[in-house]
């Protein structure tokens, strides 16, 4: 990893995660958005180096086809996938935003979703997706 | 039963796994980087370009220039005239002058900056008035690319018969399109020494045609293939990397990548024109619109893209999804030394109908009519005529798209001070304008016993895959599990035109339907419905007939006339209603969106949620083209100053659908991409109006503007 | 594309200065948002002095009666901090509007004042509070007030070897205290006017007013005009009008008559009516 290395390249280039996108690069779109510690970032602005030690998520770590996290089938279901380039960056930001609270309201969801910007949807169906997963996961966690 | 329901897209599966591939997920290691090196000047010759440094670089492998064009080196949607390299003369800032190929993307973009061009300026012409009012022009053949007119019954006899008349100038911004991924793409030779090109791309036989002319080559020696696009809007429907790509292979016989930084794009890219409506309407007291009168200028930028496509739709839609006897429009596109303008999602029509729905409320107010009641006075109905003097035979929804926002519109109750709400509508003819626009689709009975549906059409994100499916699983009743879809490859598909003007549900659709009651008479035949398998009706007829079953649909339009714009644009229109209530804060000029109702005809819902998500996009858009965008040539670069609606500004948005089945549309449906958008800003500007008194003519209406308008009023009172 | 540099994460403040005094061409690096971006556009250093693992530069702490935070809070830390959000809700609030979520969680307060944008969120409920700045180098450390260490748009008086360690800030206990701002979008904007304010009354009058707008000034702006006019004065409709007169009064005389000022001036004039008049 050199240190004048993007974490948005790192991923893209050595990792081969290209769930990862760039839209920008200048972190005024958020597609690039990856979770560090559980916390949405722009990858496009953290340097590669900053990760030592650190957790990394990106959309791979939900699920795959073999067994689907609930926030990528509700984002199924939902609608909330049309072009689908904001898709995992708004995946990662419903999962760190149900870790810290289980029930979001619409409003709640629409200020964690606000930083990333999505041209498609109106965001109306990513924000039903998401409170369907949230009720999903709290009525399996309750049984 | 498919159609009809809310099937999940068959790719939001690869979207939500991340494994889905947009054209630059597909760069390898072994390809090169090829990257444009564009003008900084509006207008000027160029006397000299100096690569030298730049070709001394390790890593550099090609500097490519309007001489390594083999073919044509000129493009266009309608008429070529855009060059994909400058050839000694640019016309805009960022027109492209050559194409450095180098090992990767940070040398190619490191050597751009080594490359010396030597321009001599030319006057440049940066607005429509300096365009009609210089002796020098953009182009040798005038100032003018384009003026198309409408003229219906005699105006000038309207508004005498008129009690109230309105006039007013109304002008919009340049838009960019915004789409999340930018333009992209790859491209190789293949081992038969075709040219592939895989792109982000809303059209792929548009662009082999494009492609094959540049290197004079045959078509048959060139493939496109559309890669998963990330939106487009109308802005992946002329050539961005494609003719690049093809050429940078053509050259040096290896694959390259190629993909635009956002700044690119946002220099590069076609945008929403620019439109100066000079509009006038009359009324009669008891609310019948009388005559229209407008007068379009827009600015096409130096070439012609969609510009003439813009200018002929607009005429014709300008009086709005109103019975209006008498109507004189005029659209003039002026070349200018600005970005190109091009297709984006409307054509012309959201503009136009930010104008005419103004007008509605304006007159509505001075004749004591509510806005609604006006609107359903006027609106076109079956048996109608339209402005084009067409009558309107089949499903023509307004009425019902008026009547189910009707019970929200009358239980309004203004609350605090700013609070207010507005009514917008609009029709919009699906397809292109009076002209032939056919869509192909063929079905292939495949020796795996599978049946595999072969067509052009591209999906950008909004669904036509999933709804063409739908349509043919309804047709041929066979189980989802032995269907295959095989789309967006020039090499196994006939055209099926792009997807734009709303077209692809209502064309390609029918097209696949088309293909699809053909295959069905054949299994039928075969036993297939009584239990024969597929893979053994294959095995008994492939050697007597080729078990191809080809499906075709060009809408029946007839044409309009080329002085008046009389006689039958499109064969389909789609109609709707939007709602919005505002709350504007008047010490700042912010204005809220509160909500908004949206009531769509859409013929027939194929699949219910896909048309929803387009209607909740089309509003967001909306709202950015109201409130917050606005594009400034030659300044504006990124999303730090061009703003396009967060989750935060987009609020709560009631869709109601009506169904009014349009005969010759697959299961009755029309289409919805372009509606969802287009009457938004006009009910929301109206919301403005009915909440702080304040009439706007200018787009955006953005907080800064919005306070001026609010401290003349204040001034005035 | 960034050009090459070397990056040190180095895990002490005393580490962190010595690669300021001793490296050549170094910056520090905090949350990146803004040095990244400039970066990207072409600006150019030799060496990048990552001080985001230093723990002792993070977080807010009492002393004295000042509340001191550390140069790296992310805004995030400082919109959620009690003690911040009882003690100075304006800044509190005013973290909570920069950027988008995922920039409040990388971009730090120290940056937001070293790069000294006069759009900077951060500077006007500062102000409000007399925030004193801590500049340390390897040899030195000194103090400066925000309003001297700020000469003006994106110029401060840090040097090459200097970090903004840490910033400190009074409690105003018992006043009142707000912050506005206003944007383009309804959220990651640019601030296009902000207005910070705090005011202790008595019986209806002006005891202390503390007022700074940002963005509207090329250095930042407290309206100590008008809080000396306001001191001691009764809290009505006709005294607000006034003291709005004379803090547009001010701006002008500052920066001439801008462009922006059709559009802001009456803003600010109707926001400040509404927190000095109590409407």
């Amino acid at each position: 990893m050199e240190d004048n290395e993007l974490l948005l390249q790192t991923l893209r280039e050595r990792h081969s995660i290209t769930s990862v996108k760039e839209g920008c690069s200048l972190g005024e779109c958020g597609v690039c958005t990856v979770l560090i510690d559980n916390e949405p970032h722009y990858s496009c602005l953290t340097l590669a180096t900053k990760v030592e030690g650190r957790d990394v998520k990106t959309v791979e770590f939900l699920g795959d086809e073999q067994l689907l996290h609930p926030l990528q089938v509700s984002f199924m279901t939902k609608g909330a996938v049309q072009c689908g380039f904001c898709t995992p960056a708004m995946l990662l930001v419903g999962y760190s935003l149900l870790l810290k609270n289980k029930e979001p309201s619409a409003q709640e969801i629409r200020e964690a979703l606000s930083g990333v910007l999505c041209r498609c949807t109106g965001y109306a169906h990513i924000i039903e997706a998401i409170q369907d997963a949230a009720t999903f996961l709290e009525s399996a966690t309750a049984e | 039963m498919f159609v009809g329901r809310d099937l999940t897209k068959i790719d939001a599966l690869a979207k939500v796994t991340g494994k889905a591939a947009f054209s630059y997920d597909l760069k390898t290691e072994e390809m090169l980087f090829a990257c444009v090196l564009r003008s900084e000047r509006p207008h000027a010759r160029i006397t000299n370009i100096d690569a030298r440094a730049a070709l001394a670089v390790p890593g550099v492998l090609r500097i490519l220039s309007a001489t390594d064009i083999p073919g044509k080196n000129v493009y266009g949607a309608i008429r070529k005239d855009q060059p994909f390299l400058a050839d000694g003369i640019v016309r805009f800032v960022g027109e492209p002058i050559l194409v450095v190929v180098a090992q990767n993307e940070t040398v190619a973009r490191q050597v751009l900056g080594l490359i010396k061009v030597e321009y001599a300026e030319i006057p440049s012409i940066l607005s429509t008035t300096a365009a009609a009012e210089s002796p020098v022009h953009v182009r040798e053949e005038g100032s003018l690319l384009a003026l198309r007119t409408l003229r219906k019954g005699d105006v000038e006899r309207g508004f005498a018969d008129a009690d109230v008349v309105i006039e007013h100038t109304y002008k919009t911004q340049w838009i960019d399109h915004a789409f999340m991924e930018t333009e992209a793409g790859v491209a190789y030779p293949d081992t038969d020494g075709r040219i592939v090109v895989r792109s982000s791309t809303q059209n792929i036989h548009y662009k082999r045609a494009e492609i094959a002319r540049m290197l004079a080559l045959p078509e048959e020696r060139v493939r496109v293939l559309q890669a998963t696009t990330g939106g487009g809007f109308g802005g992946k429907l002329d050539v961005t990397v494609e003719g690049f790509l093809a050429l940078a292979v053509y050259h040096l016989k290896r694959p390259v990548v190629m993909r635009f930084t956002r700044e690119e794009s946002f220099l590069s890219n076609t945008k929403r024109h620019p439109l100066h409506i000079e509009y006038k309407t009359g009324f009669r007291k008891d609310g019948a619109i009388t005559a229209v009168k407008a007068n379009i200028i827009g600015d096409t930028g130096p070439y012609a893209s969609y510009g003439e496509t813009v200018c002929l739709r607009v005429p014709v839609h300008a009086a709005g999804p109103y019975e209006v006897p008498n109507v004189h429009a005029e659209c003039r596109m002026f070349f200018t030394n600005n970005p190109v303008a091009g297709a984006m999602r409307g054509f012309g029509i959201p503009q136009v109908a930010f104008a005419h729905e103004s007008q509605l409320d304006e007159a509505a107010e001075q004749l004591g009519i509510d806005p609604i009641d006006l609107r359903m006075k006027n609106a076109l109905k079956k048996g109608s005529l339209t402005a084009t003097s067409q009558v309107l035979s089949a499903s023509a929804g307004l009425l019902e798209t008026l009547r189910q926002v009707e019970p929200f519109w009358r239980k309004r109750r203004k609350g605090r001070r700013g609070n207010g709400f507005g009514l917008g509508c609009m029709y919009y003819g699906i397809g292109n304008t009076g002209i032939a626009n056919p869509a192909n689709a063929d079905l292939e009975l495949a020796e795996d016993g599978t049946i595999i549906l072969h067509t052009g059409a591209c999906d950008i994100g909004q669904g036509s895959d999933t709804v063409l499916l739908q349509i043919l699983l309804d047709t041929i009743n066979v189980e989802p599990r032995y269907v295959v879809l095989d789309r967006g490859d020039t090499a196994t598909s006939q055209d099926a035109g792009s997807t734009s003007a709303s077209r692809q549900t209502y064309i390609s659709g029918s097209a696949v339907r088309n293909a699809g009651i053909k295959l069905r008479a054949f299994l039928e035949q075969r036993g297939f419905y009584r239990g024969t398998p597929l893979s053994e009706i294959y095995r008994f007829a492939k050697d007597e007939k080729p078990l191809r079953f080809d499906g075709y649909f060009d809408p029946p339009a007839s044409g309009i006339d080329k002085e008046t714009s009389q006689g039958v644009p499109y064969v389909t229109y789609g109609f709707a209603t939007h709602m919005t209530e505002v709350q504007v804060e008047e010490a700042t000029g912010a204005c809220h969106v509160n909500k908004v109702w949206a009531s769509h005809d859409v013929g027939r819902a194929l699949n219910p949620r896909l048309i929803n998500g387009q209607i909740q996009g089309g509003v967001a858009m909306g709202i950015g083209f109201a409130l917050m965008e606005d594009f400034v040539p030659r300044k504006t670069r990124s999303f730090d100053t061009y703003y396009i609606p967060t989750s935060m500004d987009v609020p709560e948005i009631e869709v109601m659908l009506v169904e009014d089945p349009e005969p010759t549309g697959p299961f009755g449906a029309k289409g919805v991409g372009e509606p969802a958008l287009i009457p938004q800003a006009a009910s929301l500007i109206n919301a403005v109006r009915d909440a702080v008194g304040v009439s706007v003519f200018e787009l955006p209406c953005d907080l800064e503007r919005l306070k001026i308008l609010l401290e003349r009023r204040k001034e005035k009172t | 594309m960034l050009q090459r540099f070397s990056s040190l994460r180095p895990q002490s403040k005393r580490e962190a200065l010595a690669c300021l005094s001793d490296l050549e061409d170094p910056v520090v690096i905090a949350g990146g948002t803004d040095l990244l971006v400039r970066m990207k556009k072409g600006e150019s250093h030799r060496n990048l002095v990552d001080i985001t693992s230093i723990n002792e530069l993070s977080g807010a702490a009492e002393h004295n009666k000042h509340i001191t935070i550390g140069c790296a809070s992310t805004f995030h830390m400082v919109s959620n901090d009690t003690r911040i959000r009882a003690c100075a809700p304006s800044l509190a609030e005013a973290a909570s509007w920069i950027g988008s979520p995922q920039i409040r969680s990388m971009a730090t307060i120290g940056g937001n004042l070293v790069n000294a944008s006069p759009a900077a969120d951060s500077i006007a409920p500062l102000l409000v509070h007399d925030a004193e700045l801590t500049l340390e180098s390897k040899d030195q450390v000194r103090t400066e007030s925000l309003e001297a260490f700020i000469r003006g748009p994106y110029k401060t008086s840090i040097s090459a070897a200097e970090l903004l360690s840490s910033i400190s800030i009074k409690p105003l206990d018992g006043y009142v205290e707000g912050y506005r701002r206003v944007a383009k979008r309804a959220a990651w904007a640019i601030s296009r006017l902000s207005v910070a304010w705090a005011m202790a009354l008595e019986r209806g009058t002006f005891a202390d007013v503390r007022l700074a707008i940002g963005s509207c000034t090329p250095t930042p702006f407290r309206a100590r005009n008008v809080e000396r006019f306001l001191a001691g004065k009764e809290r009505k409709p006709g005294v607000a009008a006034e003291a709005v007169e004379l803090c547009l009064a001010e701006i002008r005389s500052i920066t001439g008559e801008r462009p922006t000022f059709v559009y802001k001036l009456p803003v600010l004039r109707d926001l400040l009516h509404a927190i000095l008049g109590g409407g």
